[in-house]
């Protein structure tokens, strides 16, 4: 990059929201209009005729997909489908974000995102997130819950499991909490100054390390710092150094000098020494100074806070829109520019001023035009570059939503009743029985590939065929059994599996195919069978 | 993956991904893809790709930490040295422990490295370390040996597994896997089953049913696939793509296939049937396959130990490398044999010995190798390396090297480029044929 464009980027990247503001789309423009106005002005630049909007039945899959974690049933698909009501969309969206449904689902998204798809966190952490969920308990607050922590808090019970259960190893809870909650991975510059990002020094690495230091867990499980201790480290000249307690903004700490005698001294690291060895231990000794508390009240200090914002108004429009505006998720640097430098600005800016309400972020993202573009590319040119969102990316579906999708699309399309008083204990009961088969699933990172070892757990595991392809009254093969004609049954079978009526072709295919079978319910499950394999069920499209 | 053309050649902008794995343009459907292999055969230096594919791994892996003392780094009269002796080979200058008999006699076939310094003496990391080749890193999943070999040598169209690993012992019991490489080239790993899960065909369901479902199957994924230019999607049509081919070679696990002279041949413990299993599956193309021999972690009784383990090693690997070369497959074959660390100079008051990463051995057998060659050299009492110390990364590009796969090629995970061996690791050519 040439140095004119780095400096207007770095003005852009680091300096204070003020100065751009003023070039920034009005505030008060919806969420979701200043999405599509800059979505927009880059495919007007490149001269780029987006894909149409997806049509109805595929909206409401995706939708629902995103927000409450599953496929719809049948009676979600058609009520939406089916109706005129003009605000049909907008109804839908706020519909499903008070939903049961939607308070599970974020939190799944919210562990993976934070867990790193690890299992191995307490229950309590599980509990916190769908209670922080259910809540909707802004992002900054859960930051300072998860960093400091506080176990006697209700609200924020479970929380430090994020510090603790990464407080045995410095590197990953250095690395882990700069990517996670900044978008920057600064592990390149643990052993050099980072050789491909000018902003990352080998200071900013073990300056973050400086925060987590003192950090350890007591006997009994908790979480408690140290009263003293430096992050010392050779740089690549042999100098030794200590590390200055640094953001990564380059703001740093000083730590108040507090005279201690040789004895308490002593003193206090026989305190630790008890704290970790002891599990009768009383609670453990608060320093007067806390570097992780420091760490959370730097990062949240305004003019510091647009590195927190854009981090997780990122993280978070790569969920919905399968790329990051910054891609990848943890290269935010002045070397790797986002695609819609203003729209990250502009998203940034509107999550500070809303209190890092995510919930609304999340409305606001899913009610744009671009969320609701097709994706398929009947252009006859080559498909656009994903940077420029011109088409709907397709996006693998978590193991969790795989595996309750099948559930689902499996089961009798009257097995399932969101619209009634139960759901949520329903939801509930829905979540846990689905777990087992979803873990055996790969979590999708980056470039994901379905392996073989998935197509032959479809095509060959007893378990999928006693249980997902029974013919049971409650089950999709056992409904489509009993009724009278082959359109009905193939009708029954697309709506339940894959939210749509089938083409005539499809029908015709599935015809052509039964006419061939001898015995008619196992040619039914072969049927179904090939439909819940299907791509278009493993892909949120 | 960075650019790297096939034979350096400008000419031939075809990359390896584009030709290997799912296809750089995302989207190119499983057919357009089986299509570009076959453009791709008609291209002479192209072909000569196709010839190193074929090139493959067993690894022979003593889980536990096996003793380079009772194997191939004897101290006989060293206060280290234990009660056995060591014992001529067929290369004059070099002597081995008397436990292994039988390779003695095959060196021709092997190197030794005497010289791992790796530093890790602890089964974990150990394990991670060798099975990866670099420390662990908190930000980064690395793949391990078996899933870069599938990577660099196996076929897209593979009707086989890439990476078959046989752990069937509990010790040190570890899956491994892909990593950032993706679950395509994961482990096909077997536990307490010899039969890879859900290759079988259900009875209930009639082997045409099989077929004409996935055909099925196939046609209307059609025409979900067909508008999406979408690597991810490609990938799912491949993965179902591959199963008829995986599950017919359900037999290839099957030692009853053999006939009793070969069985009889390898011998009748798990770990040398297992040997020949891995036998049959590279001579049917399975470019890696592990077999992992456990039990080697002697803290006590170590002479006990290694008497009857070494035993086990020294027939299953000399039968392997003897029929490898009778069906003319030790050519294309690197047979590696390794463990997460050596054990201690000093001799435990159980009997027994430690764990000890500062001064180990391991062997490299077949493809690429230069047989008899002993590289590197322990002091007198086998406390440290005194010549060619080598690291994790060291033997890593050393396999690379004698595989013929460019050991300074690169991936990428994001921004960040990660080349296939640590930073600062070159292969040992000393020993390279």
């Amino acid at each position: 990059m040439n140095l004119a464009r780095r400096l207007s980027f770095l003005s852009l990247f680091l300096l204070s929201g003020n100065l751009i503001a003023a070039e920034l789309v009005a505030p008060d423009f919806s969420i979701e209009k200043a999405i599509d106005h800059y979505i927009q002005a880059r495919l007007t630049e490149r001269q780029v005729q987006p894909a149409p909007a997806a049509d109805d039945c595929t909206l409401v899959r995706r939708t629902s997909l995103d927000l409450q974690g599953r496929i719809p049933t049948v009676t979600e698909t058609k009520q939406f489908v089916d109706s005129t009501d003009a605000d049909k969309r907008v109804k839908l969206v706020d519909a499903m974000l008070a939903s049961p449904d939607f308070a599970y689902h974020f939190r799944n998204q919210l562990d993976t995102l934070l867990m790193l798809g690890q299992n191995g966190a307490p229950g309590e952490w599980r509990e916190y997130l769908l209670k922080s969920a259910r809540q909707n308990r802004p992002w900054n607050l859960m930051f300072r819950d998860m960093l400091i922590g506080n176990e006697d808090d209700p609200e924020a019970k479970g929380a430090t499991a994020f510090v603790r259960v990464r407080a045995k190893e410095l590197d990953e809870l250095t690395n882990d909490t700069s990517s996670i909650f900044f978008g920057v991975n600064v592990s390149c510059a643990k052993c050099h100054d980072h050789p491909l990002v000018e902003d990352w020094k080998q200071d900013h690495y073990f300056g973050m390390a400086s925060f987590f230091q003192r950090t350890y867990v007591t006997k009994k499980n908790g979480i408690a710092e140290k009263f003293s201790g430096e992050v010392k480290f050779k740089t690549t000249k042999g100098e030794d150094k200590i590390a200055k307690l640094m953001f990564l903004t380059g703001t740093t700490i000083e730590e108040p000098v507090i005279q201690v005698s040789a004895e308490e001294k002593k003193k206090q690291d026989e305190e630790v020494k008890k704290q970790t060895q002891d599990d009768k231990a009383g609670p453990p000794p608060i320093p007067p100074f806390s570097p992780r508390t420091k760490l959370v009240e730097v990062a949240l200090q305004s003019g510091n806070d647009q590195f927190f914002a854009r981090a997780i108004v990122n993280r978070i429009w790569a969920m919905y829109l399968g790329r990051g505006l910054v891609h990848p998720l943890d290269q935010m640097h002045s070397g790797n520019p986002a695609s819609h430098p203003e729209l990250l600005e502009w998203l940034s800016r509107d999550l500070i001023q809303h209190q890092f309400d995510l919930r609304r972020l999340v409305r606001g993202i899913v009610l744009s035009q671009t969320y609701a573009r097709s994706s398929e590319w009947n252009a006859s040119s080559e498909p656009p570059a994903a940077d420029i969102f011109a088409v709907a990316l397709v996006r693998p579906l978590s193991p969790r939503q795989y595996s309750m999708s099948l559930r689902i699309a499996s089961s009798s399309p009257e097995a399932y009743k969101p619209a009634t008083e139960d759901w949520q204990k329903r939801r509930d009961d829905l979540e846990r029985s689905c777990e087992g088969f979803a873990n055996q699933f790969e979590l999708p990172g980056e470039n994901f590939q379905v392996g073989v070892d998935e197509a032959l757990l479809f095509s060959n595991s007893p378990q999928f065929t006693d249980d997902y392809l029974r013919d049971s009254g409650d089950r999709l093969v056992g409904v489509i059994k009993a009724q009278p004609d082959r359109g009905a049954q193939i009708n029954t079978a697309y709506w339940s599996a894959l939210s749509r009526a089938p083409s005539a072709d499809e029908v015709a295919a599935c015809e052509q195919f039964m006419a061939k079978r001898t015995e008619p319910v196992a040619g039914l499950r072969q049927m179904v069978w090939a439909l819940l394999t299907s791509p278009e069920l493993r892909f949120n499209h | 993956m960075v650019n790297t053309r096939f034979c350096g050649s400008p000419d031939h902008g075809v990359t390896r991904r584009s030709f290997l794995s799912v296809p750089a343009i995302a989207g190119v459907s499983a057919f357009a893809a089986n299509m570009r292999i076959m453009d791709a055969l008609k291209n002479p230096c192209l072909a000569g790709e196709l010839k190193r594919q074929q090139k493959s791994v067993i690894l022979l892996w003593l889980g536990g930490g096996a003793s380079q003392f009772e194997t191939w780094d004897p101290k006989p009269g060293r206060p280290t040295g234990g009660p056995f002796r060591s014992i001529a080979t067929d290369i004059p200058s070099v002597q081995i422990s008397e436990l292994m008999p039988k390779m003695a006699q095959r060196l021709k076939t092997t190197a030794i490295i005497r010289s791992l310094n790796t530093r890790n003496a602890d089964h974990g990391g150990g394990t991670s370390l060798m099975e990866t080749g670099r420390a662990v890193e908190a930000a980064i999943d690395y793949p391990d040996l078996g899933a870069l070999i599938a990577r660099e040598l196996g076929r897209a169209d593979s009707q086989v597994p890439d990476y078959v690993s046989m752990y069937s012992e509990t010790e040190g019991r570890h899956k491994g896997g892909a990593g950032f490489l993706g679950a395509r080239y994961a482990p096909t790993f077997l536990t307490e089953s010899m039969i890879p899960p859900n290759i079988r065909r259900q009875e209930s369901l009639a082997d045409v049913d099989h077929q004409e479902r996935a055909d099925l199957q196939k046609l209307l994924a059609k025409r979900f696939s067909d508008k999406r230019y979408n690597a991810s999607v490609a990938s799912h049509g491949m993965a179902y793509e591959r199963v008829r081919g995986i599950m017919a070679s359900e037999k290839l696990f099957d030692i009853n296939q053999e006939p009793q002279t070969a069985r009889d041949f390898y011998g009748p413990t798990q770990f040398q049937e297992q040997c020949l299993i891995a036998r049959r599956l590279v001579e049917a193309g399975v470019p890696f396959v592990k077999v992992a021999r456990a039990w080697w972690d002697s803290h006590g009784q170590n002479f006990e130990t290694h008497l009857e383990l070494c035993a086990d090693l020294d027939q299953g690997m000399s039968a392997l490398l003897d029929d490898l070369k009778q069906r003319g497959l030790l050519d294309s074959t690197l047979v590696i044999t390794l463990a997460e660390f050596g054990r201690t100079p000093n001799i435990n008051a159980s009997l027994g010995r430690d764990h000890f990463a500062s001064a180990w051995s391991c062997t490299l057998s077949g493809c690429g190798v230069k047989g008899g060659a002993v590289y590197g050299k322990t002091d007198p009492d086998g406390h440290k390396v005194e010549e060619g110390e080598m690291k994790s990364g060291d033997l890593f590009a050393t396999i690379f090297a004698a595989l013929g796969i460019d050991y300074k090629k690169e991936y990428h995970v994001g921004a960040r480029p990660i080349p296939i061996v640590d930073f600062g690791c070159k292969p040992v050519t000393e020993i390279l044929a």
